[in-house]
């Protein structure tokens, strides 16, 4: 562990964790964000990775266009008032999803190139990430900077297509015994290819996820301890150095 | 006289539908996520919400109607639909900011502030992208967006109304919270299967 990662660590574990999108702080196990292109759409692995490549066009670059425009009614402060949110919050909703709308214009025929008629497979569920949080949380929450939205958004991004394509293939195994299209055993519980199904099986990740996260942050808080606790001279004469 | 009735029966026939048997929640899972952020927010009334969505969704659908209609012959009418839906969602909601704002009632600020978490929503635009991918006509439409929101209020308040039980200390810490609200979800939907069987239309 480096230094520096450990005095993160130790000096505010929960914020370290934070900036992990991917693992500790993915958008869907912690804050329930893009449930309903999950539970219905992602029922197998082929689903999954279609519908990840679509958040992937989608994502970054709609938060990015969102980020330059929203600059026209931007809201400066963590906890606005009553009369800023009244004005700025319904134009920066639509800023919002109307990049992500404006995006998917250009995105639409790349989908359309690489997986043909098994995108009509996706129904409603293609056009409504639009207005999925995932895409739109944004809008309620302080300006971001370009940076920021770049960063946040590829992790995002990868946080979600993780979980997409393990859900995807633990639905599949689950309803059909295939991962892929590869048959490895015999159908185990056909509900969970249903939405049903999704919401349950989701649970069930998201609880399982929920506590191996909980385990790292512990471990890398006991480590980064241990790390500062064999390595004080070094912090000392940093500090010494900073005076 | 036969033609009204027929009107109305059709109206409630797709409104009960929807509240029931193609529940936006339990079926599609339209609108879930903002759903599951809603009954732990406590500064955001579900009931405000669900009635500021109700709203919009009953005035979209016309809008949406012609839309759709204009939309039909295009080429690249895939393409546009979340543009065109969008815009239609946009145009009602500025019509319901006016009338808050000329109302000026008690709650006006409280309601313009929850009117884009209501509107720009997965609910709203994925009962307007149902209505039009299944080519429902104008009673048809506004019926079902009636009982969509209809539907979404009943499952907020059957979320909303099993929370205590779902913060019991039984409950594994690995499963509070999130992960047990989706599985409770779950199993909602499977009591409405069991009424309505299980096909669902993309």
């Amino acid at each position: 562990m480096r230094r520096h990662i450990a005095e993160a660590i130790a000096r505010d574990p929960e914020k370290f964790a934070h900036h992990d999108r991917i693992f500790k702080n993915n958008p869907v196990v912690m804050q329930g964000m893009g449930l309903a292109p999950l539970v219905v759409l992602a029922t197998s692995g082929k689903n999954a990775a279609m519908l990840a490549v679509a958040v992937a066009l989608l994502l970054t670059p709609s938060r990015m266009l969102a980020c330059l425009l929203s600059r026209l009614c931007p809201l400066r402060d963590e906890r606005p008032e009553p009369e800023e949110l009244e004005k700025k919050l319904l134009p920066r909703a639509f800023v919002y999803s109307g990049s992500a709308a404006v995006v998917y214009l250009a995105a639409y025929p790349i989908l359309n190139m690489l997986f043909g008629t098994d995108l009509l497979t996706m129904g409603v569920y293609l056009p409504m990430l639009v207005v999925e949080p995932l895409l739109t949380y944004r809008f309620g929450r302080v300006q971001e900077s370009m940076h920021k939205a770049v960063s946040k958004g590829l992790r995002i991004t990868l946080g979600y297509a993780l979980l997409l394509l393990i859900l995807g293939c633990v639905r599949e195994w689950l309803a059909f015994g295939t991962v892929f299209g590869v048959e490895l055993s015999r159908s185990i519980l056909p509900m969970a290819s249903m939405p049903a199904g999704g919401f349950i099986v989701l649970g069930v990740v998201c609880a399982v996820w929920r506590a191996l996260a909980r385990k790292q942050r512990e471990y890398l808080k006991n480590e980064a301890r241990g790390y500062l606790a064999v390595h004080p001279q070094s912090q000392e004469s940093g500090k010494e150095e900073k005076e | 006289m036969s033609e009204v009735l027929h009107l109305v029966g059709v109206f409630f026939s797709y409104a009960v539908l929807a509240i029931f048997a193609q529940n936006a929640i339990f079926t599609r899972g339209l609108g879930v996520s903002r759903l599951v952020q809603l009954v732990g927010d406590k500064r955001t009334s579900s009931w405000w919400f669900a009635l500021m969505l109700c709203i919009t969704q009953v005035l979209v659908a016309p809008l949406a109607f012609y839309a759709g209609r204009l939309l039909a012959p295009l080429p690249n009418r895939a393409q546009l639909r979340p543009v065109v839906y969008l815009a239609c969602i946009a145009v009602v909601c500025l019509f319901e900011l006016v009338v808050l704002k000329l109302a000026k009632g008690p709650r006006s600020g409280q309601l313009i502030r929850i009117l884009p978490i209501a509107a720009v929503n997965s609910g709203v635009l994925g009962t307007v992208l149902v209505e039009r991918t299944q080519s429902f006509t104008l009673e048809q439409s506004i019926g079902f967006g009636l009982g969509s929101g209809l539907g979404y209020l009943l499952a907020v308040m059957l979320v909303t109304e099993a929370q205590n039980r779902l913060r019991s200390r039984a409950i594994p810490e690995a499963f509070r919270g999130l992960p047990i609200t989706l599985i409770y979800i779950g199993v909602l939907a499977l009591a409405i299967y069991g009424f309505t069987g299980h096909s669902v239309i993309l």
